[in-house]
Formats: C-alpha cells, sequence, structure tokens
C-alpha cells in the first residue's frame, strides 16, 4: 500500500448498503484493468465511515488528499458504490459521473429490481460479473469521452442522409423505432427514436456494443436504465462490416431470425461504399475532406441539448504529444471547464423533451424522457453571476512538448482553448506553435465550421 | 481540536455571544469587545492589585528604565498587560468612540481580561478536557473574571457568585441551614482508576468528603453529614466544606446516602476526551463533532491507501453541502467546516493553512495553541473572528463606499501570499526608509548598552510599516513579513487603521516567526545561525499608520526571562518614529489621490447608457480620447528606439511568445492615424484585422507607456535589487504616468503577486472608488472570484512543480506527466455582461465581453498576474499587461 501501490490506479468498490457486503470490486490502472485490488479492511472503512454518517444523517460525499479521490454514492438505499481514484487531475466530477454511469450499467444489465431488491447476495454477484467488461471499459483509458460528457460519441459521416434513410426503412421494416448504426462505439447514425433515449442508456449502449466481443449477431436483453429500468428489452445487434454494428432496440418482436439477410441486403447493399467510409473514419469523427487548422490537435465538440458529441484527437499532426495524451489533456480540460467556469445552468433552454413511443406492443408503456441536467453537475461551483456569463476560456499548459531533440521547450507550452456558443461548446487542443492571442479566433472559426455537424 | 462551523445556526450564536455590538457591527467594535480597552474602575483597581501580587511574570518588566521620562505614556496602557505580556490595547479616535457611544453607550466597558483567568490546577490538568458542562461551567467563570484561586475570598465578599446566577450549570454542594453552594472540580475519569484500586466510595474519590454510614445518629437519617474530608480532595481544597456539614445536593439533585453513590456515577465519563478544542456550539457544529470518527477514520486509512495526506472531504448536513478541510500536525488534527455555498474548497484550503500559521506565529505550535487550557478564550476569539471574516467579510469592513469592493477584494487577496504594496515616489520612500532605519538601529540614548552597561533587552530585526492599510515599506524578511501580515490581516488591523479609527494602538505578544525558527539543516560555522532567541512582536498604530516591529531576545540582546511585558522604551521609541513620519503623510495621500498607474478603465463607460444610441458603441467616445492621448504623448524619439526594439525581438521570436502583440499595437497606432511608424514590419493577419477595430489605438497608448517603463527597468525579474539605484528614472517614470493620466484604455482591473517579497499589487481602494460604476464594481466581483479559481490551479501547478523537483531526484518521471493539465501557466476567461436594469423591451441589451486573465511566472521566483480588460484588444493587451505590472513590482 505504498505510495506506487495506488498511483495512476482507480478502484471501483460496489457494495449492498444494507450488510456492506461487497458485491464485487473493479480496479484500473494506467488505464487498463488490474488486479491489484484494495485490501480488505480498507474496503471496509470506506463502507464503515459512510455507513456511520448515514446513521446520523450526515452523508458523506467525497474526500480527497493530496494525489487521489474518493467519492461515494449510495443507489436506491441498496447499492453503495465507492470510487477511489488516484490518476493524474482526478476529479469528483469525472468520479460522480462514474458512479452514475457504473450504476446505470449495472441496471441495464441486471436491471433495478435484482438492484433493490437484494435477496440473494451470492446470486446477485453471480449476475454482476456480467457487467464487469463494460465497467472496466468504464474505468480504463477509452477513446470516447461519453463517460465524462453524458454525451453520445458521435461520427459525421460523409454520406449521412444517405445511411439515415437506409437506417429509417430498416428500422420501420423491422417495427422498431430505435435503430443505430455504431462503430466502435460511436454512433453514425441513428434513428428519431434512438436519439430520443435518454441518459444514462443513450451512452451506454453504444459503448456496450464497443465492448462486447465481436460477433455476426447478437440478441442481447437489456434494461434501460432511465426509460425501463424494470422491464427488459431486446438489443439486436448485426455485423454489417468488421466493427460497424448495426443495432436494433426492440421488445419481444421481431426474433432476431426475422431479421433475414435478404432484408439487411436490400437496405445495406446499396449504401455499401458510405458505409466503408465510416469506417476509415472511426477514429476521426468528422469527414476526411473536412479540413481543419493544422495546429489543433484535438477537439472535444459538444452539443448540450442534444447531447451529442464529437471527440476525436486524430487530426494529423505527427509530432506533438500521443493520442493517448491528447485525450488525458482534453478530458482534464473538459473538467476543469465544466467545473469552475460553465456552470450547467446556463446552456440555454434545457426542455425536457418527451416522447411517447409509438411503437404498438412492447414499448408503449416506455415513455421516455431525455434526462434532465446530469444531476452530478448542477452543483457544480460557481453559479455565473449575471454581469458575467463566461463565454470562452483558454489553458496554457506549462506541460512542455517535446522538441526536436527531446529537449524541452520551455516557452512552448499545449494551450487548450473552450468556447460555448448557445447549446454548443467546443473545446480545442492547440499546438504551442499557436499564438495565445489567436486562440478564440480559431475556435470561433472552427465552432462555425462545425456547427452544420451538430 | 476542531474548529467545526456551519452556516447558519453559527451565525445565531455569534450575534447570541456578543450582544453589546450594534447590529451591523464592525471590526473595530469586535476588538474592543474582545480585549481589554477600559473597564470600570472598581474591579481595574482590583486586577491591578492583583497582577501585583503575582508579579513573577514581569521581572523584566519596564521598571528597568522606569526612571526616563516616560511615566505619562506608562499609564496608558500598561495597566491592560495581562498574563504572559500580553498586550492589546487598543484606543479608539475620537470621531469613532463618539459614534459607537452614541449607538450604544456600553460597548467600552465590555471587556475579557485573559490575565484573570487562572485554573485550579486540577482543572487544568484534566477537568477541561472531558466534560462539555465543566467546560461551560469554565466559560462562566472566566465570563464573570471569577478566579478558582480567589474563589473563596470572592464568594464571601458575596457580589458576584455565579452558583446563584446559574444554578443549572453548577456542580454545587448545598449546606444545611444556612446553604452554601460549592464548587468543586471533579475527574470521574480519575476516580475510575482510583476506585478501583482502592475500593473507595465515588462521595470520597471524586469529592473528597468522608461519610461513615456507621456513625449515624438517628437524628440525622439519610443525611448525608460530612464526618472527614480527604486530604487534598476537592471538598478540602475548596476551603468550605466543614465537618459536620451536611451535602445536601449535587448538581441540584437532592441526595441522600442512599443515592449519592448513584447521583455521583452519573457524572459523564471522559466522553470528548479526544477533542481539544471545539467552536463554536451551533447545532451544525455539534452534528460535525458527533461525526468526528468519519475524520479520524478517513484522515488514518487515506493516509495508508493514497500515501498523501488527507486534504479535504466533503458532506451533506440538512440538506447542505459542507467542505471540510484538514490540517495535521504531529499526531493533531485541525478540522475546519464550512458550507460549500459561502467559501468554495479551494478558499477553504487556504483558510485552513493561513489559520494553522497564524496559531504557529502566535504560539509557536498547534500544540501549544489548542492543548493550554487557558487559551481558550483567546482561540473563542480567534475563531470568532475567522468565521466572521470567513462568511460575512462585509460586516468587517465599515458601511463607507466601498464596503462591496472590500468583500469581494478580501474574498481574493486574503488567500494571497502576500500583502498590498502602495508605490510610492522615490524621494517618500527614501524618506520613510532612513526614519525606519533610524529606528533599527535602536541607537537612541536609552537604549545603549554603554549607557547602563547592561546589554540591551532586545534587538529589532525589523519593521514593516503600513500606511491606511497599504504596505509602504519593509525591513523584513518575507516570511516574518507574511506572518505579521497574516496576524494583522486576522485582527483586521488592517482596516482599522485605513480609516483612522484608532486612536492608539500598542499591541505586544510572543511570537514564533518560522524564518527564525526554522531548525538549522546542518551546523555549519560558514552559514549563519540564527541564535536560540525569543521573539517579540510590536505593533504600534498611530492615526492611519501602523509600524510592526519583530523584536529579538537573545542572540545580541539579553536573554528573555520569565514572560517580558511591553517595554516602554521600545514602545514609547517607535511611537516616536511614527510622529517622526506625520510629515510624510501629505505625500502619501498626495499619491494615493493622483490617478492611478497604470490607469483604469470603469467598466461602465464601455456600455453605452440605456438612452443612448448604439451606434455611440462603435465611434466612441472613447476612440476620439485615445487619438487624442496618443498624440499627447511626447518624445517621438525615444518612441523610436523602443518600437525598432521589439519588432526586431518580435522576428527572433517564435509568434506564440505573443510579441504578435505589439505589433499589433503598432498597427493600432497607425490606425488612430497619429504614428509616424509605417516603416515597420508587415503584420500578420491577425494583427490586420484587429486594427481595424477600435481596440487598435488604445493597445497603441497602452503600449507607449509600457515601453516606456520597460526601458528603465530592463530586467523586471530583478526589481528588487535595483529598488535602490533607479531614483532619477524613477521620478521619471512617475512623471510620464502622470502626463498620461486621464487616458482611457481597456484594463479594467488588476492584482500582480510578487512571493520573493511577499508583496502584491493592485489598484488601491481609492483608485477604485474613483472609478465608481455599477457595472464596474459587479465586474471587480466577478474578477476576484474568477482569480481565486484561476489561482486554485495555479496552486496546483506550483505543487506539481514541486513534486517534479523531488521526482528528478529520484529519476522516476511520472508516466502520466503529459497527461494532466499541471502545470498551467496561464489561464483565461472571457466574460459577456450587460447593463443590470434594462428597460428598452426593443433592443437587447448592450454587451460588453471582457477577459479575466492568471499568468504564472515560475521562474525565476514564482509571480502571478491577474488582469481584467476589455474584449476588444484582447489578445493585445494581455502581454502589455504583463509587463505593465512588473513595472510596478518596483
Amino acid at each position: 500500500m505504498a505510495e506506487d501501490g495506488t498511483s495512476g490506479a482507480v478502484h471501483l468498490l460496489c457494495l449492498a448498503a444494507s450488510s456492506g457486503v461487497p458485491l464485487f470490486c473493479r480496479s484500473s490502472r494506467g488505464g487498463a484493468p488490474s488486479r491489484h485490488q484494495l485490501p480488505f479492511s480498507v474496503i471496509g472503512s470506506l463502507n464503515g465511515v459512510h455507513m456511520f454518517g448515514q446513521n446520523l444523517d450526515v452523508t458523506l460525499r467525497s474526500a480527497r488528499t493530496e494525489d487521489t479521490a474518493v467519492v461515494w454514492k449510495t443507489f436506491h438505499d441498496s447499492v453503495t458504490l465507492i470510487v477511489l481514484s488516484s490518476e493524474p487531475g482526478c476529479s469528483e466530477l469525472r468520479l460522480e459521473r462514474l458512479l452514475e454511469l457504473v450504476f446505470g450499467a449495472m441496471v441495464l444489465l441486471v436491471g433495478l429490481e435484482e438492484l433493490t431488491r437484494i435477496r440473494n447476495v451470492e446470486r446477485l454477484k453471480k449476475e454482476l460479473r456480467a457487467t464487469y467488461g463494460l465497467i472496466d471499459s468504464l474505468l480504463g483509458d477509452a477513446e470516447l469521452a461519453g463517460d465524462l460528457t453524458q454525451c453520445v460519441d458521435c461520427i459525421a459521416p460523409g454520406d449521412g442522409p444517405l445511411l439515415q434513410e437506409a437506417l429509417a426503412g430498416f428500422a420501420e421494416e423491422v417495427g422498431s423505432v430505435f435503430a443505430s448504426l455504431v462503430v466502435g462505439g460511436r454512433v453514425v447514425v441513428g434513428t428519431e427514436g434512438w436519439w430520443r433515449l435518454g441518459s444514462p442508456e443513450a451512452v451506454l449502449l453504444p459503448w456496450l456494443v464497443g465492448t462486447l466481443p465481436a460477433q455476426a449477431a447478437r440478441d442481447y436483453p437489456v434494461y434501460l436504465p432511465h426509460g425501463s429500468p424494470t422491464v427488459p428489452h431486446r438489443l439486436l445487434t448485426l455485423m454489417l462490416l468488421p466493427r460497424l454494428e448495426l443495432c436494433v432496440l426492440c421488445g419481444p418482436q421481431p426474433p432476431l431470425s426475422q431479421l433475414e439477410p435478404q432484408v439487411l441486403e436490400r437496405w445495406w447493399q446499396p449504401v455499401l461504399e458510405p458505409l466503408r467510409a465510416c469506417l476509415a473514419l472511426a477514429p476521426r469523427a468528422i469527414p476526411a475532406g473536412f479540413s481543419l487548422h493544422p495546429d489543433i490537435l484535438g477537439l472535444l465538440f459538444l452539443h448540450l441539448e442534444q447531447k451529442r458529441a464529437f471527440f476525436t484527437v486524430d487530426l494529423g499532426g505527427e509530432e506533438g504529444p500521443s493520442p493517448r495524451t491528447r485525450r488525458r489533456l482534453l478530458r482534464s480540460f473538459y473538467v476543469l471547464v465544466t467545473a469552475t467556469h460553465f456552470p450547467p445552468g446556463q446552456q440555454g433552454s434545457r426542455l425536457p423533451r418527451e416522447c411517447r413511443v409509438g411503437s404498438p406492443k412492447s414499448l408503449a408503456h416506455v415513455s421516455l424522457f431525455s434526462s434532465e441536467a446530469g444531476s452530478s453537475e448542477e452543483k457544480a461551483e460557481e453559479q455565473g453571476c449575471p454581469t458575467g456569463v463566461p463565454r470562452a476560456c483558454y489553458v496554457v499548459s506549462g506541460a512542455a512538448a517535446k522538441g526536436p531533440e527531446g529537449r524541452e521547450d520551455p516557452g512552448a507550452g499545449l494551450r487548450l482553448v473552450a468556447i460555448q456558443a448557445g447549446p454548443r461548446r467546443l473545446l480545442l487542443l492547440v499546438s504551442p506553435q499557436s499564438p495565445t492571442h489567436a486562440l478564440r479566433g480559431l475556435a470561433t472559426r472552427t465552432l462555425h465550421a462545425l456547427t452544420p455537424f451538430l | 481540536m476542531s474548529g467545526e462551523n456551519t452556516s447558519r445556526a453559527w451565525r445565531e450564536r455569534l450575534h447570541g455571544q456578543t450582544p453589546p455590538l450594534p447590529a451591523g457591527k464592525t471590526e473595530a467594535d469586535v476588538a474592543v469587545t474582545a480585549r481589554p480597552s477600559d473597564a470600570p474602575a472598581s474591579k481595574e483597581e482590583e486586577e491591578a492589585a492583583e497582577s501585583g501580587e503575582s508579579g513573577d511574570n514581569r521581572s523584566r518588566s519596564p521598571s528597568y528604565f522606569s526612571g526616563s521620562d516616560n511615566d505619562d505614556l506608562e499609564a496608558e496602557w500598561s495597566d491592560s498587560v495581562q498574563k504572559y505580556g500580553e498586550l492589546f490595547y487598543l484606543e479608539l479616535s475620537d470621531n469613532e468612540e463618539e459614534s459607537l457611544l452614541s449607538e450604544i453607550p456600553v460597548v467600552n466597558h465590555v471587556r475579557f481580561s485573559e490575565n484573570e483567568i487562572i485554573f485550579d490546577e486540577d482543572y487544568l490538568r484534566e477537568g477541561r478536557k472531558y466534560e462539555p458542562r465543566l467546560k461551560k461551567f469554565s466559560k462562566i467563570l472566566k465570563s464573570r473574571r471569577l478566579l478558582p484561586k480567589r474563589y473563596k475570598k470572592k464568594n464571601s465578599n458575596g457580589p458576584v457568585s455565579i452558583l446563584k446566577h446559574q444554578p443549572t450549570q453548577k456542580m454545587g454542594i448545598i449546606l444545611q441551614q444556612r446553604y452554601k453552594d460549592v464548587s468543586v472540580f471533579v475527574n470521574p475519569k480519575n476516580a475510575m482508576v482510583l476506585k478501583a484500586k482502592e475500593h473507595l466510595k465515588l462521595l470520597e474519590v471524586l469529592l473528597g468528603i468522608i461519610h461513615q454510614t456507621k456513625w449515624k445518629k438517628r437524628t440525622e437519617g439519610t443525611k448525608l453529614v460530612v464526618h472527614g474530608l480527604l486530604p487534598g480532595g476537592p471538598a478540602m481544597k475548596s476551603g468550605q466544606v466543614l465537618i459536620g456539614d451536611i451535602l445536601a445536593a449535587v448538581n441540584d439533585v437532592d441526595v441522600t446516602s442512599e443515592n449519592i453513590e448513584r447521583v455521583l456515577s452519573c457524572i459523564p465519563g471522559p466522553m470528548q476526551q479526544e477533542i481539544l478544542y471545539h467552536y463554536p456550539m451551533s447545532e451544525a457544529s455539534q452534528k460535525l463533532k458527533s461525526v468526528r470518527g468519519i475524520f479520524l477514520t478517513l484522515c488514518d486509512m487515506l493516509e495508508n491507501v493514497a500515501g498523501t495526506h488527507v486534504t479535504s472531504s466533503s458532506l451533506s448536513l440538512n440538506e447542505k453541502l459542507v467542505h471540510v478541510a484538514y490540517w495535521k500536525e504531529d499526531d493533531k488534527l485541525l478540522l475546519i467546516g464550512l458550507p460549500a455555498e459561502e467559501v468554495p474548497l479551494p478558499q477553504l484550503r487556504s483558510l485552513i493553512e493561513d489559520v494553522a500559521q497564524t496559531l504557529k506565529f502566535m504560539y509557536g505550535s498547534l500544540n501549544s495553541a489548542f492543548c493550554e487550557a487557558e487559551n481558550v478564550a483567546r482561540l473563542d476569539h480567534f475563531f470568532n473572528l475567522f468565521f466572521q471574516r470567513a462568511i460575512q467579510p462585509e460586516k468587517l469592513y465599515s458601511s463607507t463606499c466601498t464596503q462591496s469592493y472590500d468583500a469581494s477584494f478580501s474574498l481574493f487577496t486574503d488567500t494571497l501570499p502576500g500583502v498590498q504594496w502602495l508605490t510610492l515616489p522615490q524621494e517618500t520612500q527614501m524618506e520613510i526608509d532612513m526614519v525606519l532605519n533610524d529606528l533599527e538601529a535602536a541607537d537612541f540614548a536609552e537604549l545603549s548598552e554603554d549607557y547602563y552597561n547592561m546589554r540591551r533587552l532586545y534587538t529589532i530585526l525589523g519593521c514593516s510599516l503600513f500606511f491606511k492599510g497599504y504596505l509602504i515599506c519593509s525591513h523584513l524578511p518575507k516570511d516574518d513579513l507574511i506572518d505579521i501580515t497574516m496576524y494583522c490581516r486576522h485582527y483586521c488591523l488592517l482596516p482599522l487603521v485605513s480609516e483612522q479609527r484608532i486612536g492608539h494602538l500598542v499591541i505586544w505578544r510572543e511570537v514564533f516567526p518560522r524564518h527564525h525558527l526554522q531548525p538549522a539543516s546542518e551546523p555549519d560555522a560558514q552559514v549563519f545561525q540564527e541564535p536560540e532567541g525569543r521573539y517579540f512582536l510590536l505593533i504600534v498604530g498611530l492615526k492611519h499608520y501602523l509600524l510592526c516591529v519583530l523584536l529579538e531576545a537573545g542572540g545580541c540582546a539579553s536573554k528573555a526571562v520569565g514572560h517580558p511585558g511591553p517595554d516602554c522604551i521600545y514602545v514609547d521609541q517607535v511611537k516616536a518614529t511614527l510622529l517622526q513620519l506625520e510629515g510624510v503623510e501629505a505625500s502619501l495621500d498626495e499619491r494615493l489621490a493622483s490617478p492611478s498607474n497604470p490607469s483604469l478603465s470603469c467598466a461602465d463607460w464601455f456600455l453605452p447608457s440605456s438612452r443612448d444610441k448604439l451606434e455611440s458603441l462603435t465611434s466612441s467616445p472613447l476612440l476620439t480620447k485615445l487619438q487624442y492621448t496618443s498624440r499627447a504623448i511626447t518624445s517621438p524619439s525615444s518612441r523610436r528606439r523602443l518600437f525598432s526594439d521589439y519588432s526586431l525581438k518580435t522576428r527572433k521570436l517564435s509568434p506564440s511568445r505573443s510579441n504578435g502583440g505589439f505589433e499589433n499595437g503598432v498597427e493600432g497606432g497607425e490606425g488612430g492615424g497619429s504614428s509616424p511608424y509605417t516603416t515597420l514590419d508587415p503584420l500578420p493577419k491577425q494583427g490586420a484585422k484587429e486594427a481595424q477595430s477600435p481596440g487598435g489605438p488604445q493597445a497603441s497608448s497602452t503600449l507607449l507607456k509600457v515601453t516606456k517603463k520597460k526601458a528603465t527597468l530592463p530586467n523586471p525579474f530583478h526589481l528588487g535589487r535595483q529598488k535602490k539605484d533607479l531614483s532619477e528614472k524613477e521620478m521619471e517614470l512617475f512623471e510620464a504616468t502622470k502626463l498620461t493620466s486621464g487616458t482611457e484604455n481597456t484594463l479594467f482591473h488588476y492584482v500582480a503577486l510578487e512571493t520573493v517579497q511577499g508583496i502584491f499589487i493592485t489598484p488601491t481602494h481609492e483608485e477604485v472608488a474613483q472609478l465608481n460604476g455599477s457595472i464596474h464594481s459587479q465586474l471587480i466581483k466577478n474578477f476576484h472570484r474568477c482569480c481565486l479559481s484561476i489561482r486554485a490551479i495555479f496552486q496546483q501547478s506550483l505543487m506539481y512543480e514541486k513534486k517534479k523537483a523531488l521526482n528528478v531526484e529520484g529519476n522516476s518521471e511520472s508516466p502520466h506527466a503529459a497527461s494532466s493539465l499541471s502545470p498551467v501557466k496561464e489561464h483565461g476567461v472571457l466574460f459577456e455582461c450587460s447593463p443590470e436594469n434594462w428597460t428598452d423591451q426593443k433592443k437587447a441589451p448592450p454587451v460588453m465581453a471582457y477577459w479575466v486573465v492568471g499568468r504564472l511566472f515560475l521562474k525565476p521566483k514564482p509571480q502571478e498576474l491577474y488582469v481584467c480588460f476589455h474584449d476588444s484588444v484582447t489578445e493585445i493587451a494581455i502581454e502589455l499587461a504583463f509587463k505593465l505590472s512588473f513595472g510596478l513590482a518596483t
């Protein structure tokens, strides 16, 4: 348990709230799942302090040391999740959202009833094993940002309308309103219904598809944590191309067997080329033809009302930090911006969009709301005051870029800039060559250029 | 020891606790209330007699020099000297006193006197820690100035019996017929041990009363007759319980020989022993106290798991989020809890650090601050002030013009490790320096060693002088300066002098400055070794001046024995120094009244008022004014040189250094129509674009000033050393800024922190008051709030650098080093604002955008700069602004 025992590690503990029995513990180190686990005594104390406070009407929310943060959260008085992270730049915002999402993942695969009325702990433990894959991917280093931003990671395909049309037609034929094309956890196109899925399932479903082992077709029972936490639905996935999957969310009908090759072929054969193009596009997220300023090393572009986002660091520029570092920088910056400067209250009108799903049988009872503002975001510090609404901010990081001979150039630090315009927010990672005073202009132009995509 | 507190409950207590204060009480009142100023005469006499009796701790009293001519001075404050020689003497200015008297006549008669708190030994050792009831009791004792030592005397005199006033609080033994109330301190914990060992009755162990049931006479029934007293027992110590007395009641419970053991066993045992100190007694605070197990466990466990100290935790209490900050020292843990909505976490973290540092400065260590029972009243006062400062800073400032500014100002600047510095004209500066040097030399007749053929009592290590709350001269090392500033800040002395609310202030206390008390790393003959001395802080305030002097006893002065009180000679000399400085006051006032340097703009000027047409924004009066000023600026030759310098530099450097800004500025000058510099390099596209905006010319005028300053101060990073030999050039500089005064530029506000000298520079309150605008004051509030969060990020960067420095030795570069944002060296936020009461329904309110930018310089020494400026020149102004404030930091 020395210093290096936990540095850069994330430990997630799940316990039954009433009894304190551990349901599972997952750990990751340096972005990859790890077997190293916290000693049982530590798990006990972590849960103990929380329970002790609870008995006295004091809810322990979080604690921090110089480099570690711990967040506690109890869901439905039944399951307590604790996360202890010593990753550099770990923030409470990230950890709180992580816990929400982890619980969402548990509901997604096990169902809320099973979690709130624990009859047989051993059985529940076994059932929860199914969630390990998904949860591990949430803990680790993902290429996506949905776990943090609560927005669905998307790809802007070159031939969007074409694919959209094919998808809509296909969905209608199989009798579902929820269908989408997913590449590596990112949604290429989705039906109108699919976009109305609430949080967290909107983020979790593509994420789940991205983490499951490759299979030609699946029929996977899922609960929708927001829309239908107690009644399972079926998630049908069909691999159209390697890594490119067609997802359909439906009730008891139609059986997987009904999705015959002929149906698929009819709808998808004509758009095979656009589909292939999507594959190539996957890490870049925005069309290849779309040119960005060469100084831009990475971007995170969010539509806070639609809850969709582009997140990419694959924009060329061989020099500079590795893609992994770029992603981490952008994520850290997102946390900073969201927790400190752009409080969620001022993202414009966020109407709860209600939708009664038109599907006749199975889904009639499901009414889906897009989730209102992320609850953890709500209490972000510092509400904007009337005379000072933040619109943009930038950071010059001293984390110096490596010069040609591995020497650090002290003068040049990476720049990060964020601007907010209406519901859209753009975060850019910019190379050190770009002058500070040009950052805002660069961000504004980029935001305007990207606006058609979201 | 814990100073937990939350929210509303605390305030109630605060008001309840200090009833004589007027509702809108000011800081001076607080100081008066809590510390002796003057008191009812009768009591005073009594005290004087008392302190004369116990005069052993004043062995180094001023009597040494009493032959000299200061008898009259002694009379003023010498009565207020407290145990351990401490003194806090405050005499309000006449005006202030009158106004107070008219409000509430009693205010000057409220008084605590700390030298009166002498505890019974048992109590000192054990009592306080254990039992809340006893604690309360002791508070009553304190507040009524009842000394256990002379308890008997007082009681027999009769007039002040706490037992009659507070019957429920007592631990009384009432005797028959003529009932006697006797208070004794009992220690149940001690009793348990003794009882188990010797099979004694509780009556004997706890009270020291022997009652033999066998001896019982028929008439007595079950009455508890005192048959004997245990030698040294509480009953005997009290001196009031006599053999033959009958014990009637304990804590208002009637007792008989049958129930006495049960009643006594109900006295609460040592339940709270791990809490050394606790403030306040509010409901929320009690709640936090009840869950202290959480904090202790977290502190222990997380340290094991993470290998680093716990810094804070957050919990919800009655639906409210409360942050709790931790400070661990040795095996003691200090916790401070404050509601999150009032105090954001980064601020709380810096608050607890300040508290710990100030307490260490005052008491040597947290341990001695919290473990000495007699400190309780002082700590109560300390934390009362602390919470007031944290939660209702506005209440600490007078209700005059700049109130809101003061509150938002203190929000941010109180967290800075520095003190606000007022730049002065060289001449004035020199004069002050000389006066202070004279004092520091301690070459006055009475202090000369030859004169008395004795070693002097103290060496003057240095002093710092404040005028109206601004530091104007400091001859102290940075750490000492910061320690002293924190002390002054905590006791709100600076705003006090800024409004001349004091007639006369003398503070004397032993202090423990970290700079001098650091353990020597290695005994090395070459390196200066701090003597094993003791240190004393003497603060004398007179009208607008506050002079803090740090004295050293031991070393080359004689050793301090006991707890010396303030020495008349030194107080006198310091006072004389202040009187000597009265002559400079005029020029200081002039400096404060003179237009600021650099000149600031008011945010409201950038917004057309609701009547104005919107077009006025584009063809703004600003522009014309600026053109005018840029023409007004003189000495084109020097400008030419400077500009070419810069453009050369720019070509060499990469554009990322933002030097593009200068070129922009130059181009802007051309746009303004008055600049002859058409031969300069073609500009980057960005700049050309900027030049079209009205911001351009403004930038140029700012630039001119800046470059000028730049010329006089070739290396802004080593200003400290050059300070002395700049006189002529600096005068020029002052002239120059005066010349451009009245210019409007886009700079709204700035704070420059210079950690080497422990100072920061920001526009004076007077300057801000001059720019009186509704939006502007809002903007400044927002600026300070934003700076707080920017600074929190910089703190992380500094910590990261520290860690990196450690890692370099271990040769292990963290694999994630580059993946977190740290170290952040610059951080800017753009805000938009519009007038508050926009009545015009047809048009959208005009929008004004401004930047708040913070910049951290790590090398050669950490410096921080925060600026706020209008968006129109955003990109350009930044680097200028940095230079600007470095020019200031002389």
